[in-house]
């Protein structure tokens, strides 16, 4: 759910509440303050009943005129028990109606007798003012509740939009591109304090990346300068005379162990800067023509192997970098190659939606899930266990997918374009 | 020959120039960029080997010092950068060859005769070595007027031997510079030997003396005796 969405909810549940109960209470004071008012008039009435009483020592006629109704009834001297003001019906005789009411019960003595008064004024009036008091609160609520409702679904949008804009821009973020988040201008101080933190975090994710990139550059160097050195150096020692055979073999232990290093680290390098995506120059290789081209390079390898290969090629184009593609297809025949029996089989189909590499060779399927994991490589193998780990980088660099298969006691793998 | 060698790992330095010394070349060394801006400055070269990361400047600067020169040294850049892009810069400001750390000597004399072959002789593309003589545009090899009939790879050979004459030139520095970088599928580099088997049994039938002698086991020499 959206943060405006729940505050919304709570907004207007919380609004409605406040405004239902804000209404009550002012139902209840006006009711008491027009009730207050109605029994002053009572009282007025009383007063000049006692003053007419007092000044002509006789009741005044019992008198029905504008909404209040006076009512007289002789009564033992016992009976008297108090004023009582109270809500009564008041019976509306030009509308012939009963109307709500507001009586007073009260006793006057004249001339020795006591008489009970009862005053009854006519409470519509004041009704009727609460009801439209209540209305028009009703009808402001309603109003208030729409204003709020609208303001929370329009006023917030545009709020939010920096938001969206920042979030849109972090999730659209790439290291290897150089452009960097450009927050909008937002006067709300959390979004301007938000992008802040954001561009000084892009800054600093690109910085270190930076850094890791001059390192891989460094740590490439660093590691091929002394293997550099000991090459050389094993090339110079070569060229003083007289050495046996037996000399010769451990200086060539020494260059193939050599050779090996330097391909490690070629190799990881080479799998950081895939991974870092830092190969560009995507170019449309023809695929069949490649192959045909890998076919004859790997030729003398597989004639000493006494492999024979059989090529079924459709015509097939990808985009991709040379460079990766001439990697990924040597690799694929390389451990073809590598993997192979004497005088074994290695076909190479090419479609238009994928590539498969198949070769004889152990009888035994390779776990499929552990094939393509560095360093992960049989103890008979002499590689080092980065091919398919560069394979399949350079395959999700390009959302192709690499899958391997054991059909027929035939491995194969293939990527799917 | 002469050649200017930058290189700031002295080691290096002193291996490369051990090899190239031997045969003849003159071989100065500059082991920062200052020192190999000044020679640069003073003298012309047939090949200049320069390393991208020196002590005090990049070895680019150099390479656009020389195009601003307008001078017409041969560049080979060795760097330990195995990076697509400084090859493509260094090519495109004129470097002749770019070669990544770390290298067989002989590759690297190889790759040298090669830039000087094609910078100095213009229009004479022939390597001559006693009775055999080669035709690097035509990729015809004659040996006393004998036209040798050899496939691409034995005539990469003749040529790599002969740039590397003298020199004990080792399996895997051939099959690298045969194959190029694909070749790291396995120790085992018998099967370069077809190759040159071939390849010497065509030349003595040419009426060519044997040259090519196997060293230790461990390469081949090709030398006049």
């Amino acid at each position: 759910m959206k943060l405006a969405n729940q505050y919304n909810k709570v907004n207007l549940f919380v609004s409605l509440i406040v405004l239902l109960l804000t209404g009550v209470i002012y139902y209840v004071v006006i009711h008491f303050i027009l009730t207050e008012k109605l029994d002053r008039d009572l009282r007025i009435e009383e007063d000049e009943i006692s003053a007419y009483v007092n000044t002509y020592h006789k009741l005044p006629l019992p008198g029905d005129f504008q909404d209040q109704k006076v009512a007289y009834r002789p009564v033992k001297k016992d009976d008297t028990s108090g004023r009582v003001f109270s809500n009564c019906v008041y019976l509306n005789e030009k509308e012939n109606e009963e109307e709500p009411g507001r009586s007073l019960l009260t006793y006057i003595k004249v001339n020795k007798q006591m008489f009970e008064v009862t005053v009854v004024k006519s409470r519509l009036e004041a009704e009727g003012l609460v009801k439209l008091i209540f209305l028009i609160t009703l009808g402001i609520t309603a109003f208030l509740l729409l204003i709020l409702f609208l303001i929370n679904r329009f006023l917030l949008n545009s709020l939010w939009r920096p938001f969206y804009n920042t979030l849109d821009q972090m999730k659209a973020f790439n290291l290897a591109d150089k452009n960097e988040i450009n927050a909008e201008f937002s006067k709300i101080d959390e979004f301007t304090e938000l992008n802040q933190a954001v561009s000084a975090m892009s800054q600093r994710v690109k910085q270190d990346y930076k850094e890791l990139k001059s390192f891989t550059d460094n740590a490439s160097h660093e590691m091929m300068t002394p293997l550099a050195v000991i090459n050389s150096k094993l090339d110079t020692l070569l060229q003083t005379a007289g050495f046996s055979d037996q000399q010769g073999e451990l200086i060539e232990d020494i260059y193939l162990a050599v050779g090996r290093l330097s391909r490690l680290s070629h190799s990881l390098l080479l799998l950081a800067k895939i991974e870092n995506n830092l190969i560009k120059n995507e170019e449309l290789i023809d695929l069949k023509e490649l192959l045909n081209q890998k076919a004859r390079q790997f030729q003398e390898l597989l004639q000493s192997n006494e492999i024979s290969i059989s090529l079924n090629l459709e015509a097939k184009a990808v985009s991709m970098s040379k460079y990766l593609a001439d990697i990924l297809l040597n690799n694929l025949i390389s451990n073809a190659i590598r993997h192979n029996l004497k005088s074994g089989h290695i076909d190479i189909l090419l479609s238009a939606d994928q590539l498969m590499v198949s070769n004889t060779g152990v009888a035994a399927a390779l776990d499929e899930t552990r094939t393509f994991e560095r360093f992960n490589k049989t103890a008979s193998s002499e590689g080092m266990g980065l091919g398919l780990a560069i394979s399949r980088q350079i395959c999700n660099l390009y959302s192709f997918k690499l899958s391997y298969q054991y059909e027929n006691e035939k491995h194969s793998f293939i990527i799917s374009f | 020959m002469k050649l200017l060698l930058v290189e700031d790992e002295q080691s290096l330095r002193e291996s490369i120039l051990a090899y190239f010394s031997a045969e003849g070349n003159i071989c100065e060394v500059a082991c920062d960029y200052h020192a190999a801006m000044e020679k640069i400055n003073l003298y012309s070269y047939d090949c200049i080997l320069l390393d991208l990361s020196l002590p005090g400047g990049e070895g680019m600067e150099i390479l656009r010092a020389l195009k601003k020169m307008n001078k017409n040294d041969g560049v080979l850049i060795i760097s330990a950068r195995h990076s697509l892009d400084d090859k493509v810069d260094g090519l495109n400001l004129g470097a002749d060859d770019y070669l990544v750390k770390p290298f067989h000597l002989s590759e690297l004399q190889a790759r040298v005769t090669a830039i000087v072959r094609r910078k100095s002789f213009d229009g004479n593309n022939t390597i001559v070595f006693n009775e055999i003589s080669i035709d690097t545009q035509a990729m015809k090899v004659n040996v006393n007027a004998n036209l040798l009939n050899l496939t691409k790879k034995e005539f990469d050979l003749l040529v790599y031997f002969i740039a590397n004459q003298r020199k004990v030139v080792t399996k895997n520095a051939i099959a690298e510079h045969l194959w190029g970088d694909e070749i790291d599928l396995s120790d085992d580099f018998d099967f370069i030997y077809t190759h040159i088997k071939n390849l010497r049994k065509k030349l003595i039938e040419a009426g060519c003396t044997d040259y090519i002698k196997s060293m230790y086991g461990v390469g081949y020499k090709f030398e006049s005796i």
